[in-house]
């Protein structure tokens, strides 16, 4: 227990180190994060004209709500394992008795510690521009959307590390991950409140993991319409799909890897 | 370091395939390529049986493409054997254990471990995290391979900032760290100096006496072979052509002596060809390989023939009897 403790803690910082290296980098991937910010402003101007069912505010709190939970959702396994399998540098992942995973997970980590104090100067910008909009939801919802965060974040990273497996059969697997970014990107909240969606849809979409993975802790945050048990349920239950998907394709392919490059 | 109980490595009739992807250029055959391709199965390992025994080191000796890093590659566990027996340190290499991975070390050339925009010390702190190096002990032995590489003052300089020659010797820093019994080294002097590669010829003769520990290395400067290794193994693709020592090998496939002349004037190659075969004629120096049989007559030849002002008799060096082998195949 000792040494997984500072095994986790070693990688952690030395990510954190590296990520820090990257401080510029990530504050402009972060601004490229602000998609929320336009469809907020698309969605409050029809509010203003009365054509929706929430105010402006409601509107201002939940984006900034979505932008939020997607920075805290943001992964890139994917593009680390094809990276690592394409430079040869997997080959040395796989000679330590540590499995590779640990350090994908330890450098997104890292990286949210590089993130967070950014994300606190995008959020009191946000204050400013919109006092009334920022209401705080209480402690209990507080942490409940951050266990839809953390939850959402590990269905974002196994389904992410998946892809990323694939890199072991295709040398690079990034493309792929597209396609879960475009299904996010529709049935996630990410363009607007799924309560507005049609029933019928909403019904089909609360199976999948899209709509807990950005919506569920957004509304849960700026008190939108959320049935929080089952979607903490249900990215628990994808949570453990993935994982256990990520195991198997890993001890597939490692029979299938040919150490190209290295 | 614990003492190995049987070989460190046994490899019998081992064999690797890969399944290679085959397109011709053009459009139409990009098409062709994209709807239906096509694979041919390439035998990179065919059949090698080797043993190496604790504390050997052992001279892994091939062209590119031989087959020489694929068989690092399946000894190390990184890839899967497609048939036959092996065994390292008493572990199946594939299955990854942590007990055979604690023990091993690969060391490339041509690529790196270290974390490419920080220093040195936090790679070593990854590693010593990961094989369980109590932090008082990993000081330590900072300390001592700092020391013995000389590379004291770059442990907290980025990666990126360091010479060539320095991040190699950071590179071996880091791949010994956890004190490996069984190093595998794939050209660990590659691109470096003569200066650098002689400190790390030095470095890896240090560590050996220090930990008793086997190494088997690849390499293309015959020098790292020759300063380290007592035994070679020559592949030729995917076959194993020669198991034995360094002098063996020059033996069996350089049945010649070279004879080094300098002459009172110059001779033209054709003169010389009757005596041997002419490696070097410029002017008065010549380079003769004669036929060990035929050497005393073949000299005795030459000194009435010509008006000879110095003349050695030597051993081939290694590179020309390595090249003899690689390019004739010979068994």
């Amino acid at each position: 227990m000792r040494w997984l403790v500072r095994k986790a803690w070693t990688l952690v910082a030395v990510y954190f180190a590296y990520m820090l290296e990257y401080r510029g980098e990530i504050f402009f991937w972060m601004l490229s994060g602000i998609t929320p910010f336009f469809f907020m402003s698309a969605w409050t101007a029809a509010a203003n004209q009365g054509l929706t069912g929430y105010d402006a505010n409601d509107y201002a709190r939940y984006f900034f709500a979505v932008f939020v939970a997607r920075q805290l959702g943001i992964v890139w396994a994917h593009w680390n394992m094809s990276e690592d399998v394409r430079s040869g540098r997997f080959s040395f992942r796989l000679l330590q008795p540590l499995d590779p995973v640990w350090h994908y997970l330890a450098d997104h980590v890292g990286e949210r510690g590089v993130r967070l104090p950014m994300l606190a100067v995008v959020g009191l910008v946000f204050a400013w521009l919109y006092p009334e909009a920022l209401v705080w939801p209480g402690a209990e919802r507080a942490a409940l959307g951050l266990v839809a965060v953390g939850l959402a974040f590990g269905v974002n990273f196994f389904a992410s590390y998946v892809v990323g497996l694939l890199a072991l059969w295709l040398e690079d697997a990034t493309s792929i991950y597209n396609l879960w970014y475009v299904a996010m990107l529709f049935f996630s909240g990410m363009l607007a409140p799924l309560a507005l969606y049609p029933d019928p849809v909403r019904q089909v979409l609360a199976w999948t993991p899209f709509p807990h993975l950005v919506y569920l802790p957004a509304a849960i945050w700026s008190g939108l319409e959320a049935d929080a048990t089952r979607g903490l349920l249900t990215l628990l239950a994808w949570n453990l799909f993935f994982f256990t998907l990520g195991r198997l394709l890993w001890h597939l392919g490692r029979r299938h890897y040919s150490a190209m490059g290295a | 370091m614990a003492e190995a109980l049987g070989p460190a490595v046994r490899a019998h009739n081992l064999r690797k395939v890969y399944r290679v992807a085959e397109k011709e250029p053009g459009f139409a055959d990009t098409l062709r390529h994209f709807v239906r391709r096509r694979y041919r199965e390439v035998e990179a390992v065919r059949g090698v049986s080797f043993v190496i025994e604790p504390g050997e080191i052992v001279g892994f000796l091939g062209a590119n493409g031989a087959g020489k890093t694929t068989t690092l590659k399946m000894l190390t566990g990184l890839i899967y054997p497609s048939g036959g027996e092996l065994e390292v340190l008493g572990h199946v290499p594939y299955r990854r254990e942590a007990a055979f991975l604690r023990q091993i070390t690969l060391v490339m050339g041509n690529k790196q471990q270290l974390i490419w925009d920080l220093p040195v010390l936090d790679s070593l702190r990854i590693n010593a995290a990961v094989y369980e190096i109590d932090p008082a002990e990993a000081r330590r032995r900072t300390r001592a391979f700092a020391e013995l590489l000389e590379i004291e003052d770059i442990l907290t300089q980025p990666v990126r900032k360091l010479s060539l020659g320095q991040r190699m010797k950071a590179e071996l820093m880091a791949s010994l760290f956890h004190l490996p019994r069984l190093l595998f080294l794939d050209e660990p002097t590659l691109g470096l100096d003569v200066n650098a590669q002689a400190a790390v010829r030095r470095f890896l003769r240090d560590y050996r006496e220090r930990y008793g520990a086997t190494i088997l290395l690849t390499s293309h400067y015959m020098a790292d072979i020759e300063a380290l290794a007592e035994r070679v193994l020559v592949i030729h693709r995917g076959a194993l052509l020669y198991d034995g020592g360094l002098g063996g090998l020059v033996e069996r496939f350089a049945p010649f002596k070279e004879v080094r002349l300098e002459l009172a004037a110059p001779a033209e190659p054709a003169e010389l060809a009757g005596f041997g075969e002419v490696a070097e004629a410029s002017g008065r120096r010549v380079r003769l390989l004669v036929t060990k049989e035929g050497l005393t007559r073949t000299v005795a030849e030459l000194l009435s023939r010509f008006e000879v002002r110095d003349l050695s008799v030597t051993e081939p060096p290694l590179e020309d009897v390595i090249a003899r082998v690689f390019s004739e195949g010979r068994v």
